[in-house]
């Protein structure tokens, strides 16, 4: 399933650098250094308890890695607070589902609209004017995603009664309607169904095409993420073990070894 | 429900974002306005509008306002009690400073005042969740009542610590004091709740509101996206304390025309809390549900045994109200934490198709 039309891969968009990270005794990451470039799909794999979420969460501001230095747009970035990475365009899903429950499809993914309405109390008040009016433009920008992902059926459903992959579906709406420079997915596949999976491909690649989105992911199946990431850091015990394009990767002994664990006959 | 949508086309994202997009639903509502604002007025004893259908409606507002902070945003909070307090002590002392303002916006002073000292006390929230924010707001409502009691500048110095509402006229027409009648009173009082709901309802179905339940369903993927949990909680932290400011002047000046620290004590914050629990905790139909339910219940209670034949002695009705509260705070909590809102809902629901089973 290898891509045709070469796309428009940029210069660096965020750059880490000798991350490391611990909690007490524990330490997650060890002097990780990797990059990712602008409009690209970079995987990070790993075996259980590597550090790829604690990477993620790191980029996105919710740890503060306690050495190192993550580089963001050619900015240095201090100790910040996940609002203000979403602020500068990071967005993500988790690994566990994290949607609002309590809430509708359509006004979960209209969450992922809030810092771009700025309207302030009083109109919010009046629900009227331009308070409406702006609300009418980001429900056009929500029906968009709601098309594109083709969940028009679901709209008005509260999200705790969706199906498992309809709900990682919503979740990365939800992202999806913040228009981020960065999506940061954590295990989009995780316990899906053959073609839940394909249709999560198809709609990871088309918002990489279509939107020109840089998306970094973290999967464990092997097979997905060797067909649609451009690059693949692997790493194992909070180190970095390997670095590539995926056939390079897919190649390495030190990557069979601790993770493929298959290729030595 | 004997009406449904078929029919009803929406063509454009305005009218299917109105707040009744069915039309059956607005009308009802046209005739439930037109019922409480000429209907009730006219038909209505002295008797009933003051002693149920104006504690109800000031009720109403205060269950809003809790239900804002803690159905809405998920802030559990005891502290309703001490914000009525600031409500109606801080119309008081304005009304009392300045004599010429219109009632209207001592009120709403009050409410400005009472939200002012909300933000304050939800300043914790940032830091604690769930039971110990409900502690750190119960001692925000021990404060505010003692605070209330000792301070002598509060009742302006009068010696028995019991002042009457001074009385107040809008439009030529007397809402507060001796000479008010019941059924000023009581349009003044439904006009307040009738604009206070809309602005309720307006709020959360818009940014803000997908705010507040961002935070209460999932604080750190609201934040991932972007709310700023601070800001957000405290913001519901004034507009819930604004509404229970507001409820607590009108039931100082209008509904008990006294007032006084100790109506206002934690027995109050208890009833508005099952309130909103019985009602619906994140529904404006289901905190005007929960308060006409806690309002009628006693008198049910009284008349009912009556009616049969039976009547009971006070302290046993007083009894088997306390009861019936556990009992079905019990019920709620277990079978529908969404309260009678959440019933009101699927009986809507199931009455889509009846009576076919799918």
């Amino acid at each position: 399933m290898s891509r045709d039309a070469p796309r428009p891969i940029g210069d660096t968009l965020l750059k880490v650098e000798d991350v490391s990270l611990g909690f007490g005794g524990v330490r997650a990451l060890s002097g990780v250094s990797f990059d990712i470039r602008k409009g690209e799909i970079r995987a990070i794999i790993g075996p259980n308890g590597a550090g790829k979420s604690s990477m993620l969460n790191c980029i996105n501001g919710f740890y503060q890695p306690s050495e190192g230095r993550i580089t963001y747009k050619g900015k240095a970035r201090g100790a910040m607070r996940p609002h203000e990475a979403a602020r500068d365009g990071i967005a993500r899903t988790f690994q566990n589902i994290a949607l609002f429950r309590g809430m509708s499809t359509l006004d979960n993914i209209m969450t992922g609209r809030m810092l771009k309405m700025n309207r302030g109390f009083f109109w919010q008040c009046l629900h009227w004017g331009p308070a409406q009016s702006e609300e009418i433009e980001h429900r056009e920008a929500v029906e968009r995603v709601i098309d594109f992902l083709e969940i028009q059926a679901i709209r008005k459903v509260p999200v705790g009664r969706l199906p498992y992959g309809l709900q990682k579906r919503v979740e990365l709406g939800r992202a999806l309607a913040a228009e981020p420079e960065l999506l940061l997915l954590d295990e989009p596949m995780a316990g899906m169904n053959l073609e839940e999976k394909e249709d999560m491909c198809r709609f990871i690649l088309d918002v990489n095409e279509q939107f020109g989105t840089t998306i970094a992911l973290i999967e464990h199946d092997m097979g997905v993420v060797m067909d649609i990431s451009d690059r693949v850091v692997v790493l194992e015990y909070g180190r970095k073990i390997a670095d590539g394009d995926p056939e390079a990767v897919k190649a390495d002994p030190k990557v069979i070894d601790a993770y493929l664990g298959t290729g030595h006959g | 429900m004997i009406y449904r949508e078929s029919g009803q086309f929406k063509t454009s994202y305005a009218t299917d974002q109105a707040i009744f997009p069915i039309l059956q639903d607005r009308i009802a509502l046209a005739i439930l306005l037109l019922v409480a604002f000429v209907g009730a007025p006219m038909f209505a004893s002295d008797y009933f509008l003051t002693t149920i259908l104006i504690p109800f409606l000031v009720f109403s507002v205060a269950a809003l306002g809790l239900n804002i902070l803690t159905g809405y945003c998920g802030q559990l909070s005891l502290g309703t009690g001490g914000f009525m307090a600031c409500g109606a002590f801080a119309a008081y002392k304005i009304a009392t400073a300045f004599p010429d303002l219109n009632i209207v916006f001592v009120f709403l002073l009050a409410g400005g005042a009472a939200a002012l000292v909300g933000v304050v006390f939800g300043l914790p929230s940032l830091r604690i969740k769930g039971f110990y924010l409900a502690v750190a707001t119960l001692a925000a409502q021990f404060f505010l009542i003692w605070l209330f009691t000792k301070v002598p500048w509060f009742v302006n110095y009068s010696p028995s610590g019991v002042i009457s509402a001074p009385p107040r006229a809008v439009f030529g027409f007397f809402v507060t004091g001796i000479e008010a009648t019941s059924h000023a009173k009581y349009i003044f009082c439904l006009a307040f709740v009738a604009l206070l709901a809309l602005v309720a309802k307006n709020l959360v179905r818009g940014r803000v509101g997908r705010a507040w339940m961002a935070i209460r369903d999932m604080d750190i993927a609201a934040e991932i996206i972007g709310i700023r949990p601070l800001h957000t909680k405290l913001l519901a932290f004034a507009v819930s304390s604004f509404y229970c400011g507001v409820a607590g002047a009108l039931w100082a000046f209008i509904y008990t025309s006294s007032v006084e620290a100790l109506a206002f004590d934690i027995n109050r914050s208890f009833q508005i809390l099952f309130m909103i629990i019985i009602g619906g905790l994140g529904s404006i139909l289901g905190s005007f549900m929960g308060a006409a339910f806690i309002v009628m219940l006693p008198i049910l209670l009284n008349a009912g045994p009556t009616a049969l034949g039976t009547p009971l002695s006070t302290s046993t009705i007083a009894h088997l109200e306390l009861m019936t509260f556990g009992s079905l705070i019990i019920f709620f909590l277990v079978v529908e934490p969404h309260g009678l809102a959440r019933l009101w809902q699927i009986g809507k629901e199931k009455l889509r198709l009846w009576p076919f089973p799918h």
